[in-house]
């Protein structure tokens, strides 16, 4: 057994965190989280420039990584910046989905690599909380085109994007898993209409409704009917992504609390001196402790069997939800009015943390999900 | 035993049911149900209508323009103004120093600040907290030194809430470095407009401006404004922050927000089914809502146990404490309750001439920023780890 990362992966994530630290300052994350973006074109294209996308993305995607462990490597040191920009989506969900397209299509992918294109994937609806399969936005064939009309709800990242990748219904019910399909189409295709919305943890989501869009049958992205599998792969791969985003979330939570308890002084002594906060940070530190370990099995199993990879992947997002409440909380209480203050670091990270929670699934989603397959 | 209300209080229950019906504005309970943050006219329009009837300060004695409530008509009054969102009464004036004042003040002290107060003359404020006297509030620096016939106060105050709108503060300051540190503290009532004051806002982590900082350089505060006795502060803080206590436990609130939690829980789905089907949600929102009738019983306990001795002891810290947690549980739910749109985030959804999109449901708006803001509850006021301190020192005597 061998726990640590390779030479490679380590130096990736050391550059990574370095550039981070030095480069990505929470002032000026800040700001780009509260622009007409979102995010920032700038940071954006030097994340790009510094190998992210190609760490994250199989050769056969034209990277040369996109094994489960590059996945955390990068995506714990994207959580440890708390980096706003679209990389989860934009260069690693949207590659994936894309791979099972035409040349056209994957055109747009290669176009994410070197920085030149930026797709959204827009999957989820209002309908069901975290279902993947609950798909209601209906695609009714029509001659040679389509006919779209539905939602796409809360999406990050999508303004600003070129083109919109999403799934509809081409067939069936809106809860079975067949009967989907996917389609790309630029963002600036008529009949589609937004509304945007700041997003608590800095940045914009949009809703996308479609009104009987017309779009070009050559928008459909691999077979028709037969998406389910291609989105659980690009969203179970998301999981994976966001439960490391989460863990270096907690791990700077961790430094920066630490550091309070050691400096802030009330009573005569640093705070960390007095037992009760010094249990509770205990139990904080184990309790990542057994994320990390969490997001490291779900790493290991994730090229098994897809029932195998599920179970583990739901105790990984299952431990992330639950220890990240925890820690949020946890790290603002023990700061007392100095956590809830805006110009201090913690409470931007404790949001995103809290966030995450809500996408792909939270604590208790995965907590159901485990028990069906340990049953 | 009789758990029950007597007839008296049911019938006093139906008149506040009845004034609150006509005369609270629909577009102020509806802010209140989001958590959307007041401003300073509609906080002070409320005031106003309340002591039309007389129930600014029910709680007061007669003689000081109240009604002499007891707890259980207060406790009455607060659930009914709960139930239908109306208006917190902001507890500086009402609930913390006017009690001061009515126990250690002088006679000229009472008869000009209380009036003003139900009048809504004065907007208070508290300056307790300093940035580096926290929970460790007897460790303060503001000084007063005398010089004639006035204080010269320098120091800084933080985490003063609503200060913005604030003409006048009750502050702990140092009037002596000698003895013990709580020996050397005085009461002192300044007014904020004067020279050498300013504030500066602090934002919260959901954006909101509710807390200030206030900085005091060579402020001069004439001696009248003492309260009480010099260096006998301590005393009084104390005595004040058992009477904040009173409505600490937010049993009212909590119970319109369980039942708002159960009606979102019932519109958004789990499985194809409405999520409060879910049995592991259901536990959840059954579990805190045992916890919340379990508080009532005890607050009500706990505060008719006051009324027979005076003021709430220290066993009124078990409500800060329960009241916090349980609101907590209840945004965290809420919040949960809201899935993938919990993460939208749009104070300003009632705002007269908003013209941004609707967002369905609608708590989805204020839900996230909700539950970040609240976090303070268990912070402010004496932390919960403080109100353990008091429980474990002079209820449990350890």
């Amino acid at each position: 057994m061998d726990f640590s990362l390779s030479s490679e992966r380590q130096i990736l994530f050391d550059t990574l965190t370095k550039y981070f630290r030095n480069e990505y300052s929470l002032e000026r994350r800040n700001e780009a989280a509260s622009s007409d973006l979102g995010f920032s074109r700038d940071s954006w294209k030097s994340i790009a420039s510094l190998g992210v996308f190609d760490a994250l993305l199989k050769p056969e995607l034209g990277g040369f990584g996109g094994d489960p462990i590059d996945i955390i490597t990068v995506f714990e040191a994207i959580g440890s910046g708390l980096v706003i920009e679209p990389v989860l989506n934009s260069a690693l969900m949207s590659s994936m989905v894309l791979s099972h397209g035409s040349e056209q299509q994957k055109a747009v992918s290669q176009a994410v690599l070197a920085g030149e294109a930026r797709p959204i994937f827009a999957h989820f609806e209002d309908l069901e909380q975290y279902e993947i399969h609950s798909v209601e936005t209906q695609s009714t064939e029509s001659g040679n085109a389509f006919i779209v009309n539905g939602t796409k709800s809360a999406v990050r990242h999508l303004v600003g994007a070129c083109h919109l990748i999403f799934s509809a219904r081409t067939s069936k019910t809106s809860n079975e898993k067949d009967g989907i399909s996917l389609f790309m189409i630029p963002l600036e295709t008529s009949g589609l209409t937004f509304e945007t919305f700041e997003s608590i943890d800095g940045g914009i989501v949009s809703d996308v409704t479609f009104s009987n869009v017309r779009i070009n049958k050559d928008s459909l992205i691999g077979k028709k009917d037969q998406a389910i599998s291609i989105i659980s792969e690009a969203i179970e791969t998301g999981t994976l992504a966001l439960c490391a985003e989460a863990l270096g979330i907690m791990e700077r939570i961790k430094d920066i609390t630490l550091n309070y308890l050691k400096t802030r002084k009330q009573f005569g002594v640093p705070i960390g001196k007095f037992q009760t906060l010094q249990h509770r940070m205990t139990q904080l530190f184990i309790e990542i402790e057994q994320t990390r370990s969490a997001i490291m099995n779900a790493s290991f199993w994730f090229n098994d069997s897809v029932e195998t990879r599920k179970k583990y992947l739901s105790a990984a997002k299952y431990t992330v939800g639950r220890v990240g409440a925890l820690v949020a909380e946890e790290s603002i209480q023990m700061h007392g009015g100095m956590g809830m203050t805006w110009e201090y670091d913690l409470g931007h990270f404790a949001k995103r943390l809290i966030m995450i929670n809500h996408e792909f699934g939270d604590e208790d989603h995965h907590l159901n999900y485990y028990a069906k397959f340990s049953a | 035993m009789d758990l029950s209300f007597s007839n008296e209080q049911e019938n006093f229950r139906k008149d506040v049911r009845n004034f609150l019906r006509d005369t609270l504005k629909p577009n102020i309970s509806s802010k209140m149900k989001l958590g959307i943050l007041l401003s300073k006219d509609e906080i002070e329009s409320w005031h106003n209508t309340l002591n039309e009837k007389g129930w600014l300060a029910g709680s007061w004695p007669k003689k000081y323009g109240g009604q002499g409530w007891g707890v259980i008509e207060s406790f009455i009054f607060e659930e009914e103004c709960s139930a239908v969102g109306a208006p917190r009464i902001l507890p500086f004036a009402f609930n913390m120093l006017a009690p001061v004042l009515m126990a250690f003040g002088s006679d000229k002290q009472r008869g000009y600040w209380l009036p003003r107060m139900l009048n809504g003359d004065d907007w208070w404020c508290q300056g307790y907290s300093e940035p580096g006297s926290g929970s460790d509030l007897a460790s303060l620096k503001t000084s007063a030194s005398r010089e004639g016939n006035h204080y010269i106060v320098n120091g800084q105050k933080t985490w003063t809430t609503l200060g913005q709108h604030a003409n006048m503060i009750f502050c702990l300051v140092k009037t002596s470095t000698k003895g013990k540190p709580q020996e050397g503290i005085s009461f002192l009532l300044i007014d904020m407009n004067s020279d050498g004051i300013e504030v500066r806002p602090l934002r919260t982590i959901d954006g909101e401006h509710e807390i200030n900082e206030v900085f005091f350089t060579n402020v001069k505060v004439p001696i009248e404004n003492l309260v009480g006795e010099e260096n006998k502060g301590w005393t009084y803080a104390k005595y004040l922050l058992a009477h904040e206590r009173t409505g600490i436990a937010n049993v009212g609130l909590s119970k319109r927000r369980i039942g708002e939690l159960k009606q979102l829980a019932s519109e958004t789905k789990k499985d194809g089914k409405p999520l409060i089907q879910d049995p592991i949600f259901a536990a959840r929102v059954a579990k805190t809502e045992i916890d919340l009738a379990n508080l009532e019983i005890t607050n009500l306990r706990i505060l008719s146990r006051a009324q027979a001795g005076g003021s709430p002891g220290p066993e009124s810290s078990i409500l800060k404490i329960l009241g916090s947690e349980i609101g907590q549980e209840i945004d965290s739910l809420t919040r949960r309750a809201l899935g993938r749109r919990a993460t939208i985030h749009v104070p300003n959804i009632l705002d007269y001439g908003y013209n941004g999109p609707n967002i369905s449901p609608i708590n989805a708006a204020t839900a996230a920023g909700v539950y970040f803001n609240n976090r303070k509850t268990s912070i402010y006021g004496g932390s919960n780890e403080i109100q353990k301190n008091i429980i474990s020192k002079a209820v449990l005597e350890l």
